[in-house]
């Protein structure tokens, strides 16, 4: 289980997240929605430890988490993607694929050195798995292109490639439908229900209520840096506040 | 004009050397050093002042390769914290602050008359050391080149984020490769403390950086059999000047002034034109049939 317990953070004046709580377990797909500027993404940062919050504490499978380290978070396990895809542009997707091993001895200069063979037979495996995780994704005729020459939608896809290299017990996906194409859309679909299955915590912001719906067993709202719902998305889409304050009402009721 | 052949490939040998250090760094990592000169320094000086203590010539080169790497980690220590735009004012102003302590410092510097140096007598030997360290400079770093480190030294200097969110710590990948560069500069410095036979601070200027830097630009940051080229064309420009101030009967100083004006246009030229460099950065290509 990944949880934030009161977590609190300001910027300035701001008060971006005031006292948030949501719990994510394994085998299920956790949604985050509300306005622009409710704190979704600024939560995903703190977990990520991109920011170091005021307050509150973070906990995966009861351990604590550390904070403001993002290195270490990943090390623990939990993997995350960006609302604009961070890829080393420069490289081939499939060097990007290789980048996502986790602990890779080639990345040690003694081992480098020393331990040519070892180095070879890590890089090996990785290769197979990349090749793998790429045909997966769909991106198998990609793999010797630049990652920077993907459309959005591929390098969307290419991150959460990355990610699962590194086999994440969580991952925490920062809005991996927006301005991607229904079949890409569809096709991550699949892959968070597989992903799922799998046994992972999936934490998901996104405005694509379709996909929420779909995917989501259970939803926080936030609005104006608090938690003002939960529940399955058929409640959250029966909830009056939440209608109030993001999804509105259909045009014709 | 055979002897002119050997200095000449000696001195491109040598600067070889400081392309492929300021390469991995900056070429490959994405760190502004604009200090590079400092464990070129390091090296010469500690050739220096072991001669000059009746030291033979590998206490010299031990003491260079010790003392470079340890100074590296101490100058990018404050760094740590820094955005990367830093890492420029930091090392810039690290060897500054070493060229003016050795100009201060003359009891164990020489201050601005130098230090003598033993010199190699055979100017082919001195050709060959130098040789022989680009050699071995060359095989280390493509090595870093093509493995697993190097490409996370690649995407660290496409994103630091993305690396860190990858488990990476940044810092530790940037304190490595600083270290390895700056043991080949080291090595350079002594190489060419004994082939000159005397250091002064005059030969570790802001300048000098400033040449390897456009060695690096010009040869193609990422790439190190272009930097190499990028490092000969700019010696032999260096050394050719010469010849063209016999030719055209202009002062010395003048010359001199034009070489480095004509380094800063081939720098704006390249950033603007061909900022991949003339041999620009391989693409890494996987080939599925190997596995």
């Amino acid at each position: 289980m990944l949880s934030a317990t009161d977590i609190t953070l300001s910027f300035g004046g701001f008060k971006a997240l005031r006292g948030v709580t949501i719990e994510a377990k394994p085998g299920t797909v956790t949604g985050l929605i509300g306005p622009n500027g409710s704190g979704k993404s600024t939560l995903l940062n703190v977990i990520g430890g991109v920011y170091v919050p005021d307050s509150g504490q973070l906990t995966l499978g009861g351990q604590p988490l550390p904070l403001g380290r993002p290195d270490r978070v990943a090390q623990a396990g939990i993997g995350r993607t960006f609302q604009v895809p961070r890829l080393a542009h420069r490289l081939t997707v499939f060097q990007n694929m290789l980048a996502g091993e986790r602990d890779h001895c080639g990345e040690r200069v003694a081992d480098l050195f020393l331990r040519p063979g070892k180095v070879k037979a890590q890089e090996r495996q990785a290769s197979e798995r990349a090749t793998a995780m790429l045909k997966r994704l769909g991106l198998g005729h990609k793999a010797n292109d630049y990652a920077g020459s993907l459309s959005g939608g591929q390098q969307k896809l290419l991150t959460m490639g990355m990610l699962l290299m590194s086999d994440p017990a969580a991952l925490l996906l920062d809005e991996p439908a927006a301005g991607v194409n229904p079949v890409l859309i569809e096709q991550q679909v699949a892959l968070l229900n597989t992903l799922r299955d799998e046994g992972r915590i999936i934490i998901l912001i996104e405005h694509n209520m379709e996909m929420i719906a779909d995917v989501c067993d259970r939803v926080f709202v936030l609005d104006g840096g608090q938690v003002i719902a939960e529940g399955t998305p058929a409640e959250i889409r029966g909830n009056e506040t939440v209608i109030r304050s993001y999804l509105g009402q259909p045009a014709n009721s | 004009m055979l002897d002119f052949a050997i200095y000449s490939i000696t001195i491109i040998a040598v600067w070889s050397v400081l392309a492929l250090s300021l390469n991995i760094q900056f070429g490959m990592t994405g760190l502004v050093n604009f200090g590079q000169i400092l464990p070129f320094a390091l090296g010469s000086y500690a050739a220096g002042i072991s001669a000059s203590l009746g030291y033979p010539w590998w206490i010299g080169a031990l003491a260079g390769l010790i003392a470079a790497p340890l100074i590296a980690l101490l100058v990018i220590m404050p760094a740590q914290r820094l955005a990367q735009d830093y890492w420029a004012l930091i090392t810039l102003g690290a060897a500054e602050i070493f060229r003016l302590t050795v100009l201060n410092a003359p009891a164990l510097t020489g201050g601005a008359d130098g230090l003598v140096v033993p010199r190699f007598i055979d100017p082919t030997l001195a050709m060959s050391v130098a040789l022989a360290v680009l050699a071995v400079t060359f095989l280390l770093a493509q090595r870093i080149s093509s493995s697993p480190y190097g490409r996370m030294l690649r995407v660290l200097r496409e994103d630091e984020i993305l690396a860190s969110t990858l488990g990476r710590s940044p810092i530790r990948y940037q304190a490595s490769v600083s270290v390895i560069a700056w043991m080949m500069a080291a090595a350079a410095g002594v190489t060419y403390a004994h082939i000159t036979g005397y250091v002064a601070p005059s030969s570790f200027t802001v300048t000098e950086t400033f040449i390897i830097w456009t060695a690096v630009i010009l040869g193609g940051p990422g790439r190190n059999i272009g930097v190499i080229f990028g490092a000969a064309i700019i010696q032999l420009l260096g050394v050719s000047s010469r010849f063209v101030a016999q030719w055209i009967d202009l002062p010395p100083d003048l010359i001199a002034n034009l070489r480095l004006a004509s380094f800063g246009l081939v720098l704006v030229l390249m950033f603007l034109y061909r900022p991949q460099g003339l041999i620009p950065e391989a693409k890494q290509v996987h080939d599925a049939e190997r596995n």
